[in-house]
């Protein structure tokens, strides 16, 4: 039923690479389930066991490391991860209605995944944009901000063509006055 | 020397190590979880926070700098320190909750935040009565808790392996597993995964824990999330009574503990000897405890017309004194054992001897690559070295058979040993033979003896035993037989129960006690009947008979083992040096 996970001579050219830029292996740990989540779409415990195993390491360990992050998907998710921060200051400004709207419009539940593979939810904690709250991230990618509803809607419009949204450079209030 | 002051005592020191070691050392206390002397330091655990401080010295004069009231000046670290992690300093001056307000504090808000999510059934915990968290939290917890909402829930009663079984919920992440698979035992089959709230140590997605000494991680977990799979929810620690012992099990001669109820082991734990196991044991050693309950000789066994009955000891006794009068010296053949005490391998030379037998055989139970790295040896058993001291004649698996096969020998006696399981030999080739057996458990040998004579376990009698590295260390008796009594018997440790029980308790009966005899008093007992002079008293006369006529193991006792751990011999002569 687990599908067979290998690296080609590529990815552990790249990984060599990797290795010999830390003293020790274990540090490689982080970039290489990076890259095996960038190959593989997630890093499900038999990428791990790929990743231990290129590295010469526990199981055990790699699985410690990859559990931590809620950046690497421990389970196949869909195309596009919408992770939606709940922590303090997006709750305030907003960010369960947000979550909860993203629920109602896509059938699912944070932490599932829509039936056609397409989009997953995670409710997540901070994400470091506190300024521009409440926000959203796309696949360990872009960060969505200032959210209302109407800009989620076309959010998921234009990923359901694949369009990812554009990089988003907003300047702080402090800025905007000394301009 | 070196001087550090301890809530305003002080005390010298020679060598460096770590604030807390130092203060259990002598014999203060300074509550700690994640801290292990054998293990790695990751000072995760925070709970045993103290004051730090260091007496400022005058660079020129050398002296300590003194304030107006003529007191040392001491320049704090900022915030409390962990003890565990801390190394100490000449001039160093710690505070813990006796003399710091604030260390108290501390410490009670520590275990505040460590018990948020902890699910305080202690009720139903094993780990109940030793547990390092119930405990600290009697001495050094807060009143109640702050944190009035849900807990949150992670995996129960998960199986992690064959042994061990974990409740992620009672865990503290103190890390203490995790550091004996990567640090003691190397198997690397645990992590910690997650973070926050909802971490808790586990193994691998699709591996099992089985390593050879997973048991360990549950004698180190300082809360119930580790339980063994076996003991769990038999036996509550304060109804047991616990008595330092040896594991037969093995060559190794590790150092254990028999936890006792009711005269039946419940469990067995390793026991500290830096000099042989350090804090550990292999799983496989504990499982011995059921070789002290079950399958046990009660009474002796005699064979009437090919079946195996029950008879009386002194119906015993006569049989033998009957047999060994019906044959020559010479036609009796011994088979001493690396299993039995060196009293009880000695008692038995010492007492044929005076009949004119001298030669005593004995076959090793070696198995090549059995044995490990760490605790394992390829000898099974505890006393080989033993044998040898006494100088018995060490024989193989094959030659020991072309002797049980000889037909010049009448009589054959075993002593406490499942030899024949472990000799290739013919049925038919021992029926011209009287066969008689000192046995504790029944075995392949006692099914095919003649006459089988119940011995004391290591767990009922004092005994001492040779390992592989030549180190003799002892027993003590820890279950009552049928003929002795703990509240008679010093040695014996005495329980609550032993103490409070009555016949109408649950765990009081008179059930488990077998009906058996050491071998040595075996032999005595005989030799009354057979009018021999051989008045051993006790297992101390025997060792002190062993001790006076054996240069190697001159001064031996059972005082020096118990004070020293166990005595490191010199058994075979030094190796020649070649240069
Ligand atoms: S299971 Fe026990 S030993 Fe392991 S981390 Fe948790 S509390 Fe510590
Ligand atoms: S014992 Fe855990 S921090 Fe010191």
């Amino acid at each position: 039923m687990s599908k067979e996970y290998t690296f080609d001579k590529d990815d552990l050219k790249k990984i060599e690479e990797i290795k010999s830029r830390y003293p020790e292996v274990t540090p490689a740990v982080m970039p290489v389930l990076w890259l095996a989540q960038d190959k593989f779409g997630h890093v499900e415990p038999a990428v791990q066991k790929l990743v231990a195993d290129t590295l010469g390491l526990p199981q055990a360990h790699v699985q410690g490391v990859a559990s931590f992050y809620t950046q690497y998907y421990k389970k196949e998710k869909g195309k596009f991860v919408l992770d939606v921060c709940t922590s303090f200051s997006c709750q305030i400004c907003g960010g369960y209605e947000i979550l909860d709207h993203l629920e109602n419009k896509l059938g699912i539940k944070a932490g599932e995944t829509t039936e056609d593979g397409m989009f997953s939810i995670q409710s997540v904690e901070c994400l470091g944009a506190c300024g521009y709250a409440p926000m959203l991230q796309v696949t360990n990618d872009k960060y969505v901000n200032n959210l209302t509803t109407e800009k989620v809607d076309s959010l998921i419009e234009n990923l359901k063509q694949g369009k990812m949204p554009e990089f988003e450079s907003i300047p702080m209030p402090q800025h905007e006055t000394e301009s | 020397m070196a001087e550090i002051i301890i809530d305003d005592k002080k005390f010298e020191f020679e060598e460096v190590g770590k604030v807390l070691q130092f203060i259990l050392d002598n014999g203060m206390d300074l509550p700690f979880f994640c801290y292990h002397p054998s293990l790695s330091i990751p000072a995760n655990c925070r709970q045993c926070f103290i004051e730090a401080g260091q007496m400022v010295k005058d660079r020129e004069s050398g002296e300590y700098e003194l304030d107006e009231d003529g007191n040392p000046v001491i320049r704090w670290f900022p915030k409390l320190m962990t003890a565990c992690s801390l190394d100490m300093a000449d001039g160093m001056v710690i505070k813990t909750h006796v003399t710091s307000e604030k260390v108290k504090v501390a410490q009670a808000d520590t275990l505040e935040l460590i018990l948020i999510n902890h699910p305080l059934d202690c009720p139903i915990c094993d780990q109940a009565g030793e547990c390092p968290l119930q405990i600290q939290t009697y001495k050094y917890g807060p009143e109640g808790s702050r944190f009035e909402h849900k807990k949150v829930h992670k995996p129960k009663r998960i199986q992690l392996g064959p042994r061990v079984i974990l409740d992620a919920e009672r865990c503290i992440n103190c890390t203490r597993c995790v550091r004996f698979t990567d640090e003691v035992s190397k198997t690397h089959q645990l992590s910690i995964v997650s973070r926050g709230d909802k971490n808790y140590p586990i193994t691998a997605e699709g591996q099992v824990f089985d390593d050879p000494y997973s048991l360990n991680t549950v004698d180190i977990c300082p809360v119930g999330a580790l339980t063994s799979a076996d003991f769990r929810f038999k036996a509550r620690v304060w109804e047991m009574n616990q008595t330092p012992s040896i594991d037969v099990t093995n060559g190794k001669g590790v150092n254990i503990d028999l936890w006792t109820r009711d005269n039946l082991v419940m469990r067995i734990t390793p026991r500290f000897n830096k000099e042989v196991n350090d804090h550990w044991m292999p799983d496989i050693g504990r499982e011995a405890y059921r070789l002290f309950n079950e399958n046990r000789v009660s009474k002796p066994i005699i064979k009437l017309d090919g079946d195996q009955v029950r008879s009386s000891w002194n119906n015993a006794f006569m049989t033998v004194s009957e047999k060994i009068s019906s044959v020559k010296s010479d036609e009796i053949l011994l088979i001493g054992s690396p299993y039995a005490s060196l009293e009880d391998n000695y008692a038995f030379q010492n007492w044929f001897n005076r009949l004119g037998v001298s030669d005593v055989y004995f076959t090793p139970h070696i198995e090549k690559g059995y044995g490990d790295d760490l605790l394992l040896v390829d000898d099974h058993a505890p006393n080989t070295n033993g044998c040898k001291a006494l100088g018995f004649k060490e024989v193989d698996a094959k030659k020991m058979a072309k002797l049980l096969s000889d037909e010049s020998y009448k009589a054959v006696f075993i002593l406490g040993d499942d030899l024949l399981s472990r000799v290739d030999i013919d049925d038919s080739a021992l029926e011209s033979k009287y066969l008689v057996s000192f046995a504790t458990n029944h075995t392949e040998t006692t099914k095919k003896s003649d006459l089988v004579i119940p011995i004391t376990s290591s767990a009922e009698h004092i005994g001492s035993y040779i390992n592989v590295d030549e180190r003799i260390q002892r027993t003590i008796p820890a279950k009552e037989t049928m003929y002795t009594n703990r509240k008679l018997d010093l040695e014996m440790s005495m329980g609550r129960l032993d103490h409070f029980g009555t016949k109408f308790d649950n765990w009081v009966s008179d059930k488990n006690r077998v009906d058996c005899i050491p071998a040595w008093e075996v032999l005595v007992r005989i030799g009354n009947e057979m009018n021999l002079e051989f008045n051993f008293a006790s297992p101390q006369d025997v060792l002190e008979d062993i001790t006076d006529k054996i240069p190697a193991l001159e001064n031996v006792s059972y005082d020096r083992m118990d004070k020293e751990n166990g005595i490191a011999l010199k058994l075979s002569a030094p190796k020649s040096v070649t240069t």
